[in-house]
C-alpha cells in the first residue's frame, strides 16, 4: 500500500475529501505515528494548510480555538492562561509543538488530556459543515463521526474556578493513568460543578451524580464525600499496559479528594 | 566527580590499594561516542539495495496452525521472498545447547502449533518496511485454538495443557531425575519443629521488560566467498555467532559478525533470534536484509526477566536466630526454555541468600506456561529471590520484634561458614554493609551489632559442617502429571533417607575441557554440522604460483604427557601429527614462514570489492 497525502487550502476542501481508508492531519502525532507503524486502516491523508484552523479570538459565547492550535500556542498566548497546564501536560516539547487542540477530541485513552479539560469547560465543538455541538454529543457520537472539527468555543471559567490534574507513573512525559478535570462555580458553596475524567472509559466521561452531589457543597472533607463515593458511577476504565480497570477504579476517588480539597496530587 | 565512596577503612588488610583499575572510579570507554552521538550501532551502517524482514505472529496463547494461506502476500508490491518454518536448515533450537544444557525445543519460525501470543511463524522480506508490514496483515492463517496455562502452579497439575512439546510436564528435567532443582542442607522439617515461630511468606513478581533504547535488531548482508557479514545489537556476539550457525547448518567461519555496541541489553539482547533470521533472509535474497523490531514488539515478544513466585517457611528462635528455612520456587519460564532452567541453577546455589542457616531446602521449578518466553536480566535468579528474602527478613524481625537490620547483622554469613551449596563463605561483607547502612540512614544499634565482624565468629563448630541431611525423592520426572503432589521441599515423601554429614555431593560438570593442543573437535563445536563440515580440508595441492599466499603450519608437536591417553577419543578424520594442519587452526604463536601482506594488483577505489567487505555496503550514519 502506498501513502498518499493530499493539502487542501481550506478546511471545507478537505472536509469533502474525507472518505473511507483516510485520516485528516492535524499535527501528526497520532497518524503519522500509525504510518510508521504499519496502520492498515488508513493509507491516504488529507491536510488543510487553512489560517483559521490556527485562530484564537474571543467572541460572544467564549474562547475560540482553531482546531490546529498546539498546545505550545495555548501555552504561549496569554487570553488561554487558564488552559496553559493542561497543554504543558500532554507530551513532551516535540509533541506538543505539533500536537493539536482538533487532534486531541480524537485521541484514543489514555491520551486525551486536553479534550477531557474541554469536557469539564462545557466547550461548543464547531464542526467543518457550520454544525455545532456540545462537547458531550460529540464524544457521545466519534466513534462513528467522520466530520472534521474546525474549532472549540470555551466559556472562560472564574478566576480559580477550574483545575487540572494528571495522574502518570512518569513524569513530566508519562501517559495518564487517569485525569480530572474540574469546574468548580460558586467560591465557598459550588453550584453547577463539572467532573470530567479521562483514561477512564473509551473517551472523556463526565461523572454526573457527583457533580449533582457537589451541589452546594463546601469544599471540606466532610462536603465532598458523597462526591467521591459516587465518582466512579457512569465510568468505564479499561485495562492497558499503565493500569488496570481495577487499579484506576481503586485510585480516582483519592486523586479527585486532593483535587477538590487542594492538596497536591 | 564520583558520589561513590570508597570505605578504604574496611577490609584493608584483604585488599591491595595499588591496583590502577579495582577501587577506582574509571570512566566507561565508550562514553565520549555515547554523549556526543558518535557511537555506530547496527542500524547505523547503511546498505544499498537494503531489505526489510517483518514476521507474521500468532495472535493466540495457544493454537494449531490449520493453514496458512500466503497468496494474496506474495502478490504484493516490493514482496521479495516469504520465508517458511521449511526454509530454516536445522529448526530446532535450545539456545543453551551451546553449554551443553538442556535439549533442543523452539524452532526459528514455528510450524504445526504456537504456544505463546506473538510466536513468530513465517517471515516477509520486502523491498520498504511499510510493504512488509502491509504483506504481514495479508497472510491469512487458520488457527485452532487449544486450552492455554498461564499460571506456573496451574501447569503443574494433572490435567494442564502440555506447553512445550519437548518437555511434556510442563516443568525443566533436571539431572535426567527430577521435576525440579532439589536442594537439601540439614533438616528442615525437623528444625522447623523446634522453631519458637514458624513464618510464612509468598511473594509473587511481575515479568520485566528490559526496555533498551534501541530495540533488538540485525542487518546481514552477503559478503565474498560465500561468507554472511551481519551488524547486530547483541550483547552476546560469539553466542549468537553459534545459534545461527547451527539453525542456518553451516560453518560458523561463514559468518561474520559485528557488533559491541548495544544501545541498553540488560540481558534481553542474548536471545540470538534476530541474527539467523537476517542471515537466512539474505542467503534466501541474495540482499542486504534488515530485521528490526518495533517498539510494540519489543515490549510484546521480547523475552523479559521471568516472573517468579516463591514461597518461605522459616523456622526462627525468640532471639532471632533462623535455624531453618525453606523454598519453595517457580520460575515462569514462558513457553521455551531460553536461559530459565539456568536461572534457577543460579538462583539455588544463592539460597538461602546471605545468611548462615544450619537447615536449608529448596524446591525451585522451571515451569512452561503460555507466556512470552523469559530470559536474562540483570542478576536473573538471583535478585527475584533476593526481593523475597529480604522482604521475609522483615517480616521475621517483625515477629520476634527485633530491629531488622540487627536481625540480619545476627544471621549474617560470616567467613569460613559453609554454605548451603557445601561451599565455604569467604570475603563476606554484609555485617559492614549493614553497619554502614545504618550509620547513614541514622539508625543505632545495640553495641554488639556494631561489635559484629564478618571475620570473626565464623566458621566454628556447627558453622563449618555440612550437617547430616534429610533427602527425598519426591517430584520425579513425570510424576506430577498423574497425580498432584505438593511442590514443597519433601512434599508427599512418606519414606526419607539421609546423607551423613560431611558430604559434600559430586560437582556437576557440563563441558569437558578443550583438547590441550586446541585442535577443533567435531564433537565439541556445540552443535550438530554437516558431515563434510568440521572435517579437516583435503590436502591442497602447492600452489603452482608464486602468489605469495600463507604456508600451511605445520601442527603443534605431541604434548610431553603424550603417554598419557587423551582425554577425548581424537575424531577418526583427525590429522595425525606432523601434517600439514588447515592454517585457521593454527596456534597464532607457532612458527610461521615470513608472510608477505596481500597486495592487489591494482590499488582498490570506493566502491570496488574489496575481499572482505560487503559488496553492499554504502556507508554509515555517523562518521
Amino acid at each position: 500500500m502506498s501513502i498518499t497525502v493530499e493539502t487542501y487550502p481550506t478546511l471545507r476542501e478537505a472536509a469533502s475529501a474525507m472518505r473511507d481508508g483516510t485520516r485528516f492531519l492535524g499535527g501528526g502525532t497520532m497518524v503519522v505515528r500509525g504510518l510508521n507503524f504499519g496502520a492498515q486502516t488508513y493509507d491516504r491523508v488529507v491536510r488543510s494548510t487553512d489560517a483559521a484552523l490556527r485562530d484564537i479570538r474571543s467572541d460572544g459565547t467564549g474562547l475560540h480555538i482553531g482546531a490546529g492550535v498546539t498546545m505550545a500556542q495555548i501555552m504561549q498566548t496569554a487570553s488561554t492562561d487558564f488552559l496553559a497546564p493542561v497543554a504543558r501536560a500532554v507530551g513532551g516539547p516535540a509533541v506538543r509543538n505539533m500536537a493539536t487542540v482538533g487532534g486531541n477530541l480524537f485521541a484514543r485513552a489514555p491520551y486525551g488530556d486536553f479534550g477531557t479539560a474541554l469536557l469539564a469547560l462545557d466547550a461548543t465543538v464547531q464542526m467543518a459543515d457550520g454544525q455545532s455541538l456540545a462537547i458531550e454529543t460529540f464524544y457521545a457520537h466519534r466513534a462513528g463521526s467522520r466530520g472534521l472539527v474546525a474549532a472549540v468555543t470555551v466559556p472562560r471559567p472564574a478566576s480559580g474556578a477550574f483545575r487540572f490534574a494528571k495522574i502518570t507513573r512518569t513524569r513530566p512525559k508519562g501517559a495518564s493513568l487517569l485525569c480530572i478535570a474540574a469546574h468548580l462555580p460558586g467560591g465557598t458553596r459550588i453550584s453547577g460543578a463539572r467532573l470530567a475524567f479521562g483514561a477512564m472509559g473509551p473517551t472523556p466521561l463526565r461523572a454526573k451524580e457527583a457533580e449533582a452531589a457537589l451541589d452546594g457543597a463546601a469544599l471540606d472533607p466532610a462536603g465532598i464525600q458523597r462526591a467521591l463515593d459516587t465518582c466512579l458511577n457512569g465510568l468505564d476504565p479499561q485495562d492497558d499496559a499503565l493500569a488496570s480497570a481495577w487499579y484506576r477504579r481503586a485510585v480516582a476517588p483519592v486523586h479527585l479528594r486532593r483535587l477538590l480539597l487542594g492538596e497536591e496530587t | 566527580m564520583s558520589s561513590v565512596e570508597f570505605r578504604k577503612d574496611l577490609f584493608a588488610d584483604e585488599r591491595d590499594d595499588n591496583l590502577n583499575e579495582i577501587g577506582k572510579p574509571t570512566i566507561r570507554q565508550d562514553i565520549i561516542g555515547h554523549v556526543t552521538g558518535r557511537s555506530k550501532f547496527y542500524d547505523d551502517h547503511l546498505f544499498d539495495g537494503l531489505l526489510h524482514m517483518r514476521c507474521v505472529r500468532s495472535p493466540h496463547h495457544h493454537a494449531n496452525i490449520r493453514h496458512v494461506d500466503t497468496s494474496a502476500a506474495e502478490r504484493m508490491p516490493g514482496i521479495r521472498r516469504i520465508i517458511r518454518p521449511s526454509d530454516v536448515p536445522h529448526n530446532i533450537n535450545t539456545l543453551l545447547a551451546l553449554i551443553n544444557f538442556g535439549r533442543d525445543d523452539e524452532q526459528l519460525l514455528s510450524a504445526g502449533r504456537v504456544t505463546y501470543k506473538g510466536e513468530p511463524i513465517l517471515a516477509v522480506v520486502a523491498d520498504t518496511e511499510r510493504q512488509a508490514r502491509d504483506a504481514v496483515a495479508a497472510v491469512r492463517v487458520e488457527y485452532e485454538e487449544l486450552p492455554h496455562v498461564l499460571d506456573v502452579e496451574e501447569a503443574l497439575k494433572p490435567g494442564a495443557p502440555t506447553v512445550n512439546a519437548e518437555y511434556p510436564n510442563n516443568s525443566f528435567d533436571y539431572h535426567d531425575l527430577y521435576d525440579h532443582q532439589k536442594l537439601r542442607f540439614g533438616d528442615t522439617q525437623a528444625a522447623l519443629a523446634q522453631a519458637d515461630h514458624i513464618v510464612e511468606g509468598t511473594y509473587q513478581m511481575s515479568p520485566i521488560e528490559q526496555a533498551p533504547v534501541e530495540t533488538c535488531g540485525a542487518i546481514a548482508a552477503p559478503e565474498q566467498n560465500g561468507r554472511y557479514v551481519c551488524h547486530t545489537s547483541t550483547q552476546a556476539l560469539f553466542f549468537s555467532i553459534g545459534v545461527t550457525a547451527k539453525l542456518l547448518d553451516m560453518p560458523s567461519s561463514q559468518l561474520h559478525f559485528i557488533g559491541g555496541t548495544v544501545g541498553g541489553g540488560f540481558g534481553g539482547k542474548v536471545d540470538s533470534h534476530h541474527e539467523p533470521l537476517a542471515v537466512l533472509g539474505a542467503m534466501l535474497t541474495g540482499r542486504p536484509v534488515k530485521y528490526m523490531w518495533d517498539r510494540t514488539e519489543e515490549f510484546r515478544v521480547g523475552a523479559p526477566r521471568g516472573a517468579e513466585r516463591w514461597r518461605i517457611r522459616d523456622g526462627v528462635m525468640n532471639d532471632g536466630r533462623i535455624v531453618a528455612r525453606e523454598f519453595t520456587g517457580f520460575f515462569d519460564s514462558g513457553a521455551y526454555t531460553r536461559l530459565s532452567s539456568y536461572a534457577i541453577i543460579k538462583g539455588t546455589g544463592h539460597l538461602p541468600g546471605p545468611y548462615t542457616i544450619p537447615n536449608v531446602s529448596s524446591n525451585v521449578y522451571c515451569v512452561y506456561t503460555n507466556r512470552t518466553p523469559a530470559t536474562a536480566m540483570r542478576g536473573f535468579g538471583i535478585t527475584g529471590v533476593d526481593f523475597a528474602i529480604e522482604c521475609h527478613m522483615d517480616k521475621v524481625a517483625e515477629t520476634v520484634g527485633m530491629n531488622p537490620i540487627e536481625l540480619r547483622i545476627l544471621n549474617a554469613y560470616r567467613d569460613g561458614d559453609m554454605k548451603a551449596h557445601r561451599r565455604v563463605a569467604k570475603n563476606c561483607a554484609l555485617i559492614e554493609c549493614c553497619q554502614v547502612a545504618a550509620q547513614k540512614a541514622g539508625i543505632t544499634l545495640s553495641p554488639e551489632a556494631m561489635a559484629a565482624s564478618s571475620k570473626e565468629g565464623g566458621g566454628i563448630g556447627w558453622r563449618a559442617e555440612v550437617p547430616e541431611t534429610a533427602i527425598d525423592d519426591m517430584g520425579r520426572i513425570g510424576d506430577r502429571r498423574n497425580r498432584e503432589i505438593p511442590p514443597e521441599p519433601y512434599g508427599g515423601a512418606t519414606q526419607r533417607g539421609s546423607v551423613p554429614a560431611g558430604t559434600r555431593g559430586e560437582a556437576v560438570v557440563a563441558a569437558e575441557v578443550q583438547d590441550p593442543d586446541m585442535q577443533i573437535d567435531p564433537t565439541r563445536v556445540g552443535h550438530a554440522v554437516s558431515q563434510a563440515v568440521g572435517q579437516p580440508a583435503p590436502p591442497t595441492p602447492a600452489p603452482q604460483s608464486g602468489a605469495p599466499i600463507p604456508a600451511p603450519v605445520p601442527a603443534p608437536a605431541p604434548a610431553p604427557t603424550a603417554s598419557a591417553p587423551p582425554p577425548i577419543p581424537a575424531p577418526s578424520a583427525a590429522p595425525p601429527p606432523q601434517q600439514p594442519a588447515p592454517s585457521a587452526f593454527a596456534e597464532p604463536g607457532a612458527p610461521a614462514q615470513p608472510q608477505q601482506p596481500y597486495k592487489p594488483e591494482k590499488p582498490f577505489q570506493r566502491g570496488v570489492k574489496r575481499p572482505g567487505v560487503s559488496r553492499f555496503i554504502s556507508g554509515t550514519r555517523r562518521r
